[in-house]
């Protein structure tokens, strides 16, 4: 066969397959999915395989996805992330100090709260702790009739070293601030001698036994995001305000007032400074049990699910078509033994021992050594097909005549046996993927895989891990199975009009 | 070859394999086997250590030697102190006698790894093979069904469904099952697939139908597609068309000439994609928490229960093995004109 009839071939082959509807539809689309595979970096972010192994703290975990508010009765807010650079109002200096001040309007619109302010991402030459940048925050709360005073001090001057996370929900200082709020707008009785600094009134409110309790338990975040007063005009119970028994949230426009403070020679970059507004609802497919964006780690699960299934598929096809090729040339007794090993392999049942390997190499098969392994396990069946189609056109004259032309064994295997198997051999590449992607699904899955490699199979273990299905976690169990199934399909689609094409017997009657 | 004989070769082959098969797993497994040994008799050489010291007070009796010797002694009794080789055949031996030993902890509250599988083999036997049941019935019906009719709305769906259903992980239908029928419609309790354990027979039977359902629904439509193909080349051939012509009724023709005719490839096919299934079964029963072999499997990797996992793989292969001797027999059986293993062939 030499070059021009393989292109001939090709494209007589192309032309009766542009005809298949479902192939085409196979084909755009696979080239679909490898160009999401190619473009996974840049559709999610480049560190989504570390936030895989280290969970994403900054996120709210087992989020459901932001739509889900169009369906539902109650408004759940959702995660929002604020560059602080873009609400930059201006600095001055005084006393030796820089002072930067950030005005960040935040329209709260959703009957529940983000479940935690989050402030991160900010630098400084700061060379020792007493020098680290303080920071402030005031919430402007929206106009509620009946509140003496819409200024809430959220916590003063707290000091941020380098690399420092503050959680708002989880500050002490924070809690003490919204309790003395609380306090000034008559919810409960306080009594604070005049002229105390504000410091002392934290302090006092921690001696204070029951108040003390309350800032352990309450919802800082229901305080700040809802009503004080109902419809009559009454201010509601401590107990009811600090638990959101009654009231709703209070919806409208938030004004964050943050200052950072340091001194006048340490500089202080936020350029990469963060609010982060926790949300209750997470981005377009939500979060599982480690704050992990599910929609990402999706996207990524696409590179590792084609690289095996392609891999474990043209391997051992490959393997598959030489095995055949080669026992059927040999024939005698090298055939009669090449035959026998074949179905010693095919008897074999592949799971449990992928299961007891897996075992063995300490609970987890790296990626490439599964693709080694379901090759291993993976090329008897091709071996068998192969070889009686090679058999048969062993047997063709011009085999003979190109033997009487004293053409060497690899000659006529490689010139004129294997091209002939070539169409065969792509069929069966395709419709062997999927097998060797639900393979990988399955053992990670039971634990098995590969844990470094974010691969659909191990997203769908994370979710029976954390009991998804139980726990209704729709969103964390739907999107993987979907994303296996989509690409079985589409190989399966290739796979069949291939067939149709190559073989003009199962044509529909 | 005639029919003994090549029955004599198949059983051959099957042992040959299933020897094969328990001699990698008795390599792979006797390495593991001594580190969780090694761990056990140090936790219980310092037990009786500090045991002695309680019951000896001022024996004078020098601890690490003491120790040593123990530690010996018990190596010698389980065998550690034997060279590699011999152990594995040891362990090979023990398998293949179904003689699967101890476990370090309890698994279906029992220590004994045989009667752990013995317990949860029925349970895998009865799901299974009810599904298998209803997905014939399912399969045969519908199969036969678009035969008759070529190119109909049913056989076309049938296609999709045949095409869908296999690249569809099972055991994920089965936690999408879970999520509709349990949590947001509610008509099976959420306990029932909450812990392996179920309280009554009754419960039992509650709890097959969501993987009897699972099982079902991923299978039907591949079997019914298989058998479609088989029956369209039957009902070609020339013995269906002087069927008719002398007029036998068409359910006759269908089910009695063509359906029996068409038998031994669909019956080979059908157990070969049985075996195909059961990598999806085995997580399938994972995810409904049944109390049969699966289940038990995904207990033994995550309790590291080295020996259970050796005793799984073997009856798994055990079985495996089995089927695939019986559908080789069955077609021989069916076929009057092939006495021998045809079922090659397919």
């Amino acid at each position: 066969m030499r070059w021009v009839d393989l292109k001939d071939s090709l494209k007589s082959f192309w032309s009766s397959y542009r005809r298949q509807k479902a192939g085409m539809l196979g084909l755009i689309l696979l080239l679909l999915l490898i160009f999401v595979a190619i473009a996974a970096p840049w559709l999610t972010s480049p560190n989504v395989p570390k936030v895989w192994q280290v969970g994403n703290p900054l996120a709210p975990r087992n989020a459901p996805p932001t739509w889900i508010n169009a369906f539902s009765h109650y408004k759940q807010s959702p995660h929002e992330v604020i560059s602080l650079s873009n609400y930059f109002v201006g600095e001055n200096k005084s006393m030796g100090y820089t002072i930067y001040k950030f005005k960040i309007q935040y329209p709260f619109k959703y009957d529940y709260p983000p479940k935690d302010i989050v402030f991160t991402g900010l630098n400084s030459t700061a060379q020792n702790p007493t020098e680290a940048p303080t920071m402030s925050m005031i919430i402007e709360r929206p106009h509620e009739p009946g509140v003496k005073t819409e200024e809430m001090r959220i916590f003063s001057d707290v000091q941020i070293p380098a690399g420092a996370v503050i959680q708002v929900a989880s500050l002490p200082a924070a809690k003490a601030s919204v309790l003395v709020w609380l306090a000034e707008n008559g919810v409960y009785k306080l009594n604070i001698p005049p002229g105390v600094p504000p410091d002392m009134i934290s302090y006092l409110i921690m001696q204070n036994q029951t108040l003390f309790g309350y800032m352990s338990s309450m919802d800082i975040m229901w305080v700040i995001f809802q009503r004080i007063v109902d419809e009559k005009g009454h201010l509601y119970p401590l107990h009811d305000v600090l638990f959101h028994q009654t009231p709703r949230a209070l919806e409208g426009t938030y004004t964050l007032y943050v200052t950072i403070k340091a001194p006048s020679n340490v500089k202080v970059d936020y350029s990469n400074a963060k609010l982060i507004m926790v949300g209750r609802t997470y981005g377009f497919m939500g979060t599982d049990q480690m704050g992990r964006d599910i929609w990402a780690d999706l996207v990524w699960g696409v590179r590792v699910s084609l690289y095996i299934g392609l891999a474990v598929a043209i391997t051992s096809v490959l393997v598959g078509v030489l095995y055949g090729v080669t026992s059927a040339y040999l024939g005698g007794w090298a055939d009669e033994a090449l035959q026998r090993f074949n179905e010693f392999m095919a008897s074999m049942p592949i799971f449990p021992i992928l299961i007891l390997l897996g075992m063995y190499f300490g609970g987890h098969i790296t990626i490439n050594l599964l693709i080694g392994l379901l090759v291993l396990f993976g090329w008897m069946g091709t071996a068998k097909v192969a070889r009686s189609m090679a058999l048969q056109i062993k047997e063709q004259t011009y085999i003979e005549a190109a033997k009487a032309l004293g053409a060497s064994t690899w000659r006529v295997v490689f010139r004129h046996i294997v091209p002939q198997l070539l169409p065969y051999a792509f069929a069966s590449i395709a419709i062997s993927v999927p097998g060797a992607i639900l393979s990988e699904a399955g053992l990670s899955f039971l634990g098995l895989g590969d844990p470094t490699a974010v691969t659909w199979g191990q997203m769908l273990n994370a979710a029976q891990q954390n009991n998804a299905t139980l726990n209704g976690y729709w969103w964390q169990v739907l999107p993987p199975g979907l994303a296996i199934a989509l690409v079985g399909f589409v190989f399966v689609l290739i796979g069949v009009s291939l067939d149709t094409v190559l073989n003009p017997k199962l044509k529909r009657s | 070859m005639g029919f003994g004989r090549y029955l004599t070769y198949r059983l051959v082959n099957a042992a040959i394999v299933l020897f094969f098969v328990v001699l990698l797993t008795s390599v792979l497994f006797v390495k593991l086997y001594d580190v969780q040994m090694v761990n056990v008799i140090n936790s219980q050489v310092q037990m009786e250590w500090m045991h002695y010291q309680k019951t000896h007070p001022g024996s004078g009796v020098n601890g690490t030697e003491w120790m040593a010797r123990r530690t010996e002694a018990l190596y010698h009794k389980y065998g550690l102190d034997r060279p590699y080789w011999e152990r594995v055949w040891i362990l090979t031996k023990n398998t293949l006698k179904f003689d699967f030993g101890n476990m370090q902890i309890q698994i279906f509250g029992t220590y004994s790894a045989a009667k752990a599988i013995w317990m949860a083999l029925p349970k895998t036997i009865l799901l299974f093979t009810t599904a298998t049941m209803v997905t014939i019935l399912l399969g045969i019906l519908l199969g036969v069904k678009s035969a008759q009719n070529p190119g109909s709305l049913l056989d076309r769906t049938i296609s999709v469904l045949a095409m869908l259903t296999t690249s569809l992980p099972m055991w994920w239908l089965g936690m999408l099952f879970i999520l509709i029928f349990v949590v947001e419609l509610g008509w099976l309790p959420v306990n029932l697939y909450a812990t392996v354990a179920v309280n009554s027979w009754g419960d039992l039977l509650l709890k097959m139908t969501l993987p009897l359902l699972t099982i079902v629904t991923v299978s039907f439509g591949g079997w019914a597609w298989i058998i479609r193909n088989i029956m369209i080349g039957t009902l070609q051939e020339d013995y269906i068309l002087v069927a008719r012509a002398k007029g036998v009724p068409e359910r006759k023709v269908i089910y009695g000439h063509a359906l029996r005719a068409s038998a031994p490839p669909i019956v080979t096919m059908v157990i070969f994609a049985l075996l195909g299934s059961m990598s999806g079964a085995i997580i399938t029963e994972v995810v409904f928490n049944w109390p049969g072999m699966g289940r038990l499997y995904w207990t033994a990797i995550t309790q590291n229960a080295v020996n259970l996992v050796v005793g799984l793989t073997y009856i798994f292969t055990l079985l495996y093995l089995l089927s695939m001797i019986l559908a080789d027999l069955m077609y021989a059986w069916l076929d009057p004109r092939v006495k021998v293993g045809a079922s090659t062939i397919v």
